[in-house]
């Protein structure tokens, strides 16, 4: 994995987020904080991902409560029953318990496990950019959800968190230009240009 | 009927997809969205997996493709995919998950024809393993490497009863002699050579790099 040396003396403990030049202290931070979340790993989570497992958590959070507000509150209920309907409505409600319990019993659903994500690091070399993003069918090919980072030297580079599986990516260079990766093998685009192809076939792609 | 087809839509979707395929498609000029809408519905009516098409009108509108383009794209892929289930079902597979007709769909792309993308799947199917194949043999054919260097290296894999991860770092290995100069056709050869030998570690799939300058520095 590629890093500027200075963010790699942060991550060392040898300086503080305040010592970096201005440019470099959101990736460092960003850096600092998965670190912290992954136990030591140097790993960036690129904002899309983090807003969806935000918005996921949320979401399951306020389903939470809404189901435990409605168990918690009282109902009150105002029945009018003839005794001989309660009693075939027991027996009917008797039956189907016992046809219930003499079903074979079926294993228990498994879950299966989540797809582990793999951490893929690109890097771009754009001496005149301004900006370059990396867009592809792991971001909805959204140009502005992974920016690169400028480096030394004119290099760009950003880390990813990627799910197993066949990816097409571009690189966006100024918000306009669609650049393949000159260091991946390509395909056609279907629109007249070429999507680099990166495949993650295990759990952890080391650069 | 209609409601039913997108019913079984949204239950065709990985997960991951399944935020609203309207809002992916909210800057999507209005005839790409009409377009996707009667494709996925045709798609998911023929067993096809919905999810390529979604991405590519995504991918057409994300970079600002006329309409007719996105549109005609889409009914390319629409045909791979379809002559992916038949190349599939021709290599013996004949209830083919979603992911390995995509990966069919990959490899014609890549520019395997459907016979090939058969006999990667005869091949892969034997270790349960047809869309890993069939993804590393698209791999190496985007690399350059001619079809029949492509068929004979992956088969020659599996033959050697390597693992489905071993067969992945074909390409990474493919690659590695490409950059040391080799034609993507010997770097293939010698790649199938050293399958016997055990050959060097593999190194992943490529990754950009800055060119005339080295590699960056590694951590």
């Amino acid at each position: 994995m590629t890093l500027h040396p200075l963010i790699q003396s942060l991550l060392d403990d040898e300086c503080t987020i305040a010592d970096l030049p201005p440019e470099l202290r959101p990736e460092g931070e960003r850096l600092l904080r998965l670190m912290r979340l992954m136990g030591g790993e140097h790993i960036m989570v690129s904002q899309q991902v983090e807003q969806r497992v935000m918005a996921v958590l949320r979401e399951r959070a306020a389903r939470r409560r809404s189901l435990w507000a409605w168990l918690s509150t009282p109902l009150q209920l105002r029945m009018q029953v003839r005794p001989w309907l309660l009693g075939v409505a027991l027996a009917g409600i008797a039956g189907v318990t016992i046809i219930v319990a003499r079903r074979p019993q079926t294993p228990a659903a498994v879950v299966a496990p989540s797809p582990v994500e793999a951490v893929v690091r690109f890097v771009f070399y754009a001496p005149d950019a301004h900006h370059v993003a990396v867009a592809g069918s792991f971001n909805d090919w959204s140009p502005g959800a992974a920016p690169l980072a400028r480096l030394d030297g004119g290099i760009w580079a950003i880390t990813l968190a990627l799910r197993p599986g066949q990816h097409q990516y571009a690189f966006v260079v100024d918000g306009q230009r669609w650049v393949a990766d000159p260091g991946a093998p390509t395909v056609d685009d279907g629109f007249g240009r070429r999507n680099s192809v990166l495949a993650i076939d295990r759990p952890v792609a080391a650069l | 009927m209609k409601s039913l087809l997108a019913l079984a839509v949204v239950a065709a979707l990985p997960a991951a997809a399944q935020v609203p395929v309207a809002e992916r498609l909210r800057d999507a000029p209005p005839a790409v969205r009409r377009a996707v809408d009667s494709m996925v519905v045709l798609a998911v009516a023929r067993g096809l997996p919905a999810e390529p098409l979604i991405l590519k009108a995504v991918e057409g509108t994300a970079k600002q493709a006329p309409p007719e383009r996105v549109i005609a794209a889409l009914g390319a892929l629409f045909d791979r995919l379809g002559t992916s289930v038949a190349a599939l079902h021709a290599g013996g597979l004949m209830s083919p998950a979603p992911g390995d007709i995509e990966a069919g769909a990959f490899a014609l792309s890549a520019g395997l024809d459907s016979s090939a993308v058969a006999a990667l799947t005869r091949n892969g199917a034997r270790t349960n393993a047809a869309e890993a194949t069939l993804r590393v043999g698209a791999t190496l054919r985007a690399m350059g490497v001619p079809a029949a260097e492509v068929l004979d290296l992956v088969s020659r894999a599996l033959r050697d009863g390597q693992p489905p991860g071993q067969l992945a770092a074909l390409p990474a290995q493919v690659q590695a002699a490409i950059a040391r100069g080799a034609t993507p056709a010997a770097a293939a050869a010698g790649a199938a050579r050293g399958q016997r030998g055990g050959g060097r570690p593999p190194e992943p799939p490529g990754r950009g790099r800055p060119p005339d300058r080295g590699p960056p520095p590694r951590r």
